[in-house]
């Protein structure tokens, strides 16, 4: 790497073995022991083909996007229940502005995007200026969306707009190099937009995390936000920038969503906001603030997809083993969190 | 120190005119005039609530002034907010750690700052840390490292601000000596490059060893500003409390009375993981110094004898009758009180009155059926308030809103209500100035003379030395020894001694 460089004493596995990373090589172990589990099992009916991988990206791609900035949130020490609510409103915006209204989506989904990023603004502003706690200002949000949503229309609309059936139907088949030429890949996979969204978010999330000063600011805040104060950071503007583009992502999720189903729904994704939750906290996010990895994250949105599909490709299980595996791994990581949490302060005592 | 005269010569980088600040009700600093110069350390002394903090505040734009004018070389500024002083290059460093435990320790330094690429960053921290001679991977996270080098790193940070003047507010409360000399060591060489230092401390010791000058506050209002050598260690005491400080070194234990029975005999009692074994007698009125290094057992012996811990073995009695100690209410009821180590996190309620606070521990051992009326409640604070001399203006002023060594006296009033047979102070002395130090030592010593026994635990050997009758040296959760009064001038080290070998040098234990 080119880490080799004169001011470098550091090895790259004492980089590596950085104890910031538990967390997620814990949410990556877990993957993989999973992974390798159903590769044992189920690898002769087709567990370990590539498109079964890719299936697990695309089966929580819109949970994933929102989780971006879910997790981004849940840095800050807060917390966002207004996610699935607001996704339920963007695909309700743009189905019923199209079916009813007549109104094209190009000028829908901005206007959808709007308003997800201006209600994560003012709730970023009430948690920051009228000092509400994120819990419930977020909480009073998810009812607002899920109010005006339901005001809007208690039936489901379907949409069938050429640019949204276009954009569903996009498909990035994957090619393999043999026998020198280009094969499709068998069996045939192929990466649908959300899933190209999703992963291009995770990315933009990594570098904002971790590259720019925003990011950083945004780790403080979580560490300890008196202590960010004093050291003169922006504190209301990070918190309100980091709700805001929780909307944003929000919104987005919410189009990926209306992607799949291509309706607009008063009900869509109840208790959704959980889901992402859950997806960022197995990713090794503390719900405490502070700890959190992009990276992370999209693990924890694998860990929901891979449960499933064993049980699917066992055939025998009721599917509602999966919510159990996954609460169950929930607790577990919420008992290896406060695990890892105690024993730095132990640590710390020592020295 | 030798350049004083060129201390005189140089411009003030800092000047600070009557400066008037007003809270609801009292008047925090009144016509306070600092002058701080380039090169140079700066005490600034005075008890709690004093207006140390205050006059911090008010330079580093957390409190506005009500009058006066401060300028810095020379120009007027008004810092509004921390990061607006940060900017004029007035840096501080509170005695809180005011930094991420989640962030790297080359974050930290730099977060906030134009710098942000890891690999500069890093390297930048890493030249840091060597200045100040610590071997540490700046690229974990911060709540890896202890206190102490969690202290240098904000040290670090403000330094790395390219600030001209740097605060440190009680820095060394959490430094072993060693750390304090390295800390002294970066003091110098900033004021070597020209930078002013405010340098806030209750360690009297420190001030004399790194201090130029030194500035004395007492009850908002300016005493004066003195050269290091102008003044005795016992003038600067007495300036700050602004009473004769004879009346503490004069504290002496009464001495026991000759048929005075025992109080607690503790036989052999103990629990897993915390003291594995200790037995110990107090006679009535005797005040028993429990010393020993931190970690040693002091606490643990405390908490088990009031049953915060529960003894697994062993016996105790109390006036010579056999009591059952399981939880912290049984030893109330046996008449034991205990005054925990951590004041803000097991001793008050921040938010419930002085009255409610002392009420407490009353209440408790009368039981919810037999309410205490607001008549009785009211006599009973106001008596301690005036036997104490608690400074507030009224019984319902909330805790929180005292100071540190007001707070000790109401936390110490709500056990002294109980009539308690038995008193237990875990550091009742710890970061409270020295004026109210000698108010609780004389109440602990009144106690005893009034038949109370006294378990009295200080990290500071010279005031278990001066109020004990009899000292038990505890090491790794044992009893390393046991001296008995009156003690001589090399008590201190006897102690010491003991503390350094164990049980080979044990007393009579």
């Amino acid at each position: 790497m080119k880490e080799k460089t004169v001011s470098s004493r550091q090895s790259l596995f004492s980089r590596i073995m950085n104890p910031k990373y538990i967390m997620v090589y814990a949410t990556i172990g877990i993957f993989l022991i999973i992974y390798i589990f159903g590769a044992i099992m189920y690898g002769s009916i087709g567990f370990t083909t590539l498109r079964t991988f890719v299936n697990f990206f695309t089966d929580n791609a819109y949970y994933g996007i929102s989780a971006v900035g879910m997790t981004m949130v849940l840095i800050t020490g807060g917390i966002d229940l207004s996610v699935a609510s607001v996704q339920s409103l963007t695909g309700m915006l743009i189905a019923y502005g199209y079916t009813e209204l007549g109104i094209s989506p190009l000028i829908t989904i901005p206007f959808a995007i709007l308003v997800a990023v201006g209600l994560g603004t003012l709730m970023g502003a009430a948690i920051y200026y009228l000092n509400v706690p994120p819990f419930i200002t977020t909480l009073t949000g998810n009812f607002l969306a899920r109010g005006v949503c339901s005001l809007i229309s208690r039936k489901s609309i379907s949409i069938d707009h050429p640019l949204i059936n276009k954009l569903a139907g996009i498909k990035f088949t994957l090619y393999k190099y043999a026998d020198g030429e280009w094969v499709k890949i068998k069996p045939i996979t192929s990466i649908s937009l959300n899933v190209v969204i999703f992963i291009v978010m995770i990315i933009i999330g990594t570098i904002i995390l971790q590259h720019t000063r925003f990011g950083r600011n945004v780790y403080a805040v979580g560490g300890n936000e008196q202590s960010a104060r004093l050291m003169g950071l922006p504190v209301g503007r990070i918190k309100i920038s980091v709700y805001a583009f929780n909307g944003f992502c929000s919104a987005l999720a919410g189009i990926a969503y209306l992607l799949v189903v291509k309706s607009g729904w008063n009900m869509a994704l109840q208790g959704g906001e959980l889901e992402v939750i859950s997806c960022a906290v197995i990713g090794g996010t503390l719900l405490t603030g502070g700890v959190g990895f992009m990276i992370g994250t999209m693990f924890g949105v694998l860990l929901k997809s891979v449960i499933p599909a064993l049980i699917t490709f066992n055939g025998h299980l009721n599917s509602w083993w999966g919510k159990i595996a996954t609460g169950a791994l929930l607790l577990l990581f919420i008992v290896i969190q406060s695990a890892v949490v105690s024993y730095s302060g132990k640590q710390k005592q020592k020295k | 120190m030798p350049e004083q005269d060129n201390q005189n010569s140089q411009r003030a980088l800092l000047e600070m005119k009557g400066i008037e600040i007003l809270f609801p009700g009292v008047k925090a600093l009144d016509g306070v005039d600092f002058t701080l110069n380039a090169g140079e350390v700066h005490a600034l002394l005075g008890e709690n609530g004093a207006g140390k903090s205050t006059l911090i505040k008010c330079l580093t734009g957390v409190h506005h002034k009500d009058a006066g004018t401060i300028l810095l070389d020379g120009k007027e500024i008004t810092p509004t907010n921390p990061q607006q002083a940060i900017d004029m290059g007035i840096s501080t460093v509170f005695q809180e750690i005011n930094l991420c435990p989640n962030l790297t320790v080359a974050e930290n330094i730099f977060v906030g700052r134009q710098e942000f690429k890891h690999r500069i960053i890093n390297k930048r921290a890493r030249e840091l840390m060597k200045r100040f001679h610590l071997d540490i991977d700046v690229t974990r996270p911060l709540s890896y490292y202890s206190t102490a080098v969690q202290q240098m790193v904000s040290i670090a940070r403000a330094v790395d601000i390219q600030a001209r003047i740097l605060i440190l507010d009680e820095p060394t409360s959490s430094l072993d000596e060693n750390e304090v000399q390295l800390l002294f060591s970066v003091m110098r060489e900033l004021k070597a490059q020209g930078m002013g230092i405010i340098f806030i401390t209750h360690f009297l010791d420190q001030i004399y060893a790194i201090s130029d000058r030194m500035t004395i506050l007492r009850n908002g209002h300016l005493v004066g500003t003195y050269g290091i050598h102008e003044m005795t260690k016992l003038e600067l005491v007495t300036a700050m409390i602004g009473k004769d400080m004879d009346v503490i070194f004069n504290l002496h234990p009464a001495n026991l009375r000759q048929d005075a029975g025992n109080m607690l005999e503790a036989d052999h009692i103990g629990a897993p993981g915390t003291i594995a074994d200790i037995s110990l007698s107090i006679k009535e009125g005797e005040l028993v110094g429990f010393a020993g290094l931190l970690g040693s057992g002091r606490t643990e012996t405390a908490e088990l004898i009031f049953g915060a811990t529960r003894s697994m073995k062993g016996s105790m009695k109390v006036k010579g009758k056999e009591v059952q100690v399981k939880r912290p209410f049984d030893a109330i009821m046996s008449g034991i009180a205990f005054c925990p180590e951590d004041r803000k996190r097991d001793g008050i309620i921040a938010d419930l009155s002085i009255r409610e606070n002392i009420m407490l521990a009353v209440q408790a051992k009368r039981g919810f059926l037999r309410p205490l009326s607001r008549q009785e409640q009211n006599e009973l604070a106001d008596k301690y308030i005036k036997a104490l001399s608690i400074a507030t203006p009224d019984a319902e002023k909330k805790i929180g809103e005292l100071s540190g060594g007001n707070q000790q006296k109401v936390i110490l009033a709500r056990w002294m209500a109980t009539q308690p047979d038995l008193l237990i102070l875990d550091e009742p002395t710890r970061g409270i100035d020295v004026g109210a130090k000698a108010e609780i030592q004389r109440l602990m010593l009144q106690m005893c003379e009034d038949g109370v026994s006294v378990i009295f635990i200080s990290s500071e050997l010279e005031e278990v030395i001066r109020c004990s009758n009899r000292i038990v040296i505890l090491r790794d959760g044992v009893k390393a020894g046991e001296l008995t009064g009156p003690f001589e001038g090399d008590t201190q080290n006897k102690i010491l001694q003991i503390i350094a070998e164990g049980m080979q040098a044990g007393g009579e234990a």
